[in-house]
């Protein structure tokens, strides 16, 4: 089996990760941030360590770390935990659902409005004035991604920022397919709010994510309720990051996902995984731009590089190629990929694409395994 | 036994304020608080092993926000 779906969820786990998971429901499983008892501040403790691993790879202070369930609980929670009445918001062309879904229902309320800003891949200069475009006076913010979800595309996340620090307006990034990969510095890079998944490029296990955000934000929480703190207080404390991490908190996931952060340094940080990560995706690239019948997209993004790539075969109907590749063994994710709008960008809404999202544990193998099982479809298709 | 600790709003800034302390070289532990303000209800108790004061002075030093010192005496 060849495991290429890890723009879904990165698959496998290192060991130290599930070893965690196991340790910290085995030996302190109890409720962390609520007891007094040893147990649950051992468990406590297990939580800090990993709100400082992330504040300290992404750049911003531990109590500004909030454990979400997953990107999208992160996302939701930073559009809206910020937007007012008559606010609008900037996304991009390539959003995911789970920025776009969201925005769009706060439109349908009646409670903002939005634009879309139009993506060039080949021109970061274009893509900054198609966004400076959307700018007005009631922007509250600017939701962008980082890497698109379906076709790699790496937006041009300095230009933006500074466009939002020069306008004034709110800066939240959509690391999903970043977060592990590329160097993100909130600080530095003037991002007022990242949200992250703990699963993908981290490592982590699923049912893990988070929202960290700039010390000048306040973002409302979406969930209120028991916090471990001000317990006798009718209203949710205004503490950070209690005010956001209502109920008990998934102690076995976030361990792990700390370990999953210390698997990456270990590898050599984000640089390293991002040079394995893209020079398999490239020796892809070119060994399908070969075979005949084949249409890569996004493969031109001006020596960007990610872990994502989407093609189809002919007009063959991408889940049936998804479909043809599995019965090889072959994992990979076909359709629409949960993301309308990147999909009307590059003019794939017919059959959508085949994606390959190359992890930290694939091979130069796996990729000519998977080169070697196309080109045998592609040729008893007569493409 | 009489105790002397540095109260924290929350765990997260106590495990914080911990941190620090050890890279300042002073060792200290947290706990639930075992006398809250019956207003407030929870909060969290750093217990320095040393010097109290010391402790709080280099938590205001470097920003970590705290609800001050306060001495308890056990009741058993």
């Amino acid at each position: 089996m060849i495991y290429l779906d890890n723009a879904a969820t990165s698959f496998p786990k290192p060991e130290c990760v599930l070893k965690e998971m196991y340790d910290a429901q085995k030996y302190c499983g109890a409720n962390p941030g609520r007891g007094g008892h040893r147990l649950s501040m051992k468990a406590g403790e297990k939580v800090y360590s990993c709100r400082e691993k992330l504040s300290k790879m992404f750049g911003c202070k531990a109590e500004n770390v909030a454990f979400t369930n997953n990107c999208t609980t992160a996302l939701n929670t930073a559009i809206c935990g910020i937007v007012k009445k008559g606010d609008h918001i900037v996304i991009s062309s390539l959003e995911h659902n789970s920025v776009l879904r969201p925005v769009h229902r706060l439109y349908e309320k009646g409670v903002i409005t939005y634009s879309v800003a139009r993506v060039n891949p080949l021109d970061d200069n274009e893509t900054l004035r198609n966004f400076a475009k959307c700018v007005c006076k009631k922007t509250r913010a600017v939701v962008m991604t980082h890497v698109s979800n379906v076709f790699g595309t790496v937006l041009p996340v300095d230009k933006i920022a500074a466009l939002c620090k020069a306008k004034g307006i709110l800066f939240i990034l959509d690391g999903a397919q970043s977060a592990g990969s590329h160097i993100i510095d909130m600080k530095k890079q003037g991002i007022d709010i990242l949200c992250i998944p703990g699963h993908k490029g981290l490592l982590g296990p699923m049912g893990t994510g988070a929202m960290l955000f700039g010390e000048e934000i306040t973002p409302e929480a979406l969930t209120v309720g028991g916090t471990g703190s001000f317990s006798l207080s009718l209203v949710q404390p205004d503490i950070y990051p209690d005010r956001l991490e209502s109920g008990t908190l998934n102690l076995p996931g976030i361990a792990a996902l700390g370990k999953g952060v210390d698997y990456i340094k270990s590898f050599g940080g984000e640089k390293a995984v991002l040079r394995k990560e893209s020079e398999l995706t490239a020796i892809l690239t070119e060994d399908l731009s070969v075979i005949k019948g084949v249409n890569v997209y996004g493969e031109l993004q001006g020596g960007k590089s990610s872990n994502v790539l989407s093609f189809n075969l002919g007009e063959m109907h991408s889940e049936m190629t998804a479909s043809l590749l599995d019965k090889y063994g072959i994992c990979l994710r076909a359709g629409y990929h949960c993301s309308c709008l990147a999909h009307k960008t590059y003019g794939t809404q017919e059959c959508g694409t085949v994606r390959v999202s190359v992890g930290i544990f694939n091979t130069k193998k796996d990729i000519k395994n998977l080169i070697f099982c196309i080109n045998k479809i592609a040729k008893s298709e007569n493409l | 036994m009489t105790y002397t600790y540095i109260k924290f709003e929350s765990q997260t800034v106590g495990e914080k304020a911990r941190q620090l302390l050890l890279s300042y070289g002073i060792s200290s532990f947290l706990r639930r608080n075992p006398n809250p303000n019956r207003r407030e209800g929870c909060n969290f108790a750093l217990y320095v092993r040393g010097d109290a004061y010391k402790a709080f002075d280099i938590l205001t030093k470097n920003g970590i926000n705290n609800l001050g010192v306060e001495t308890f005496r056990e009741l058993i």
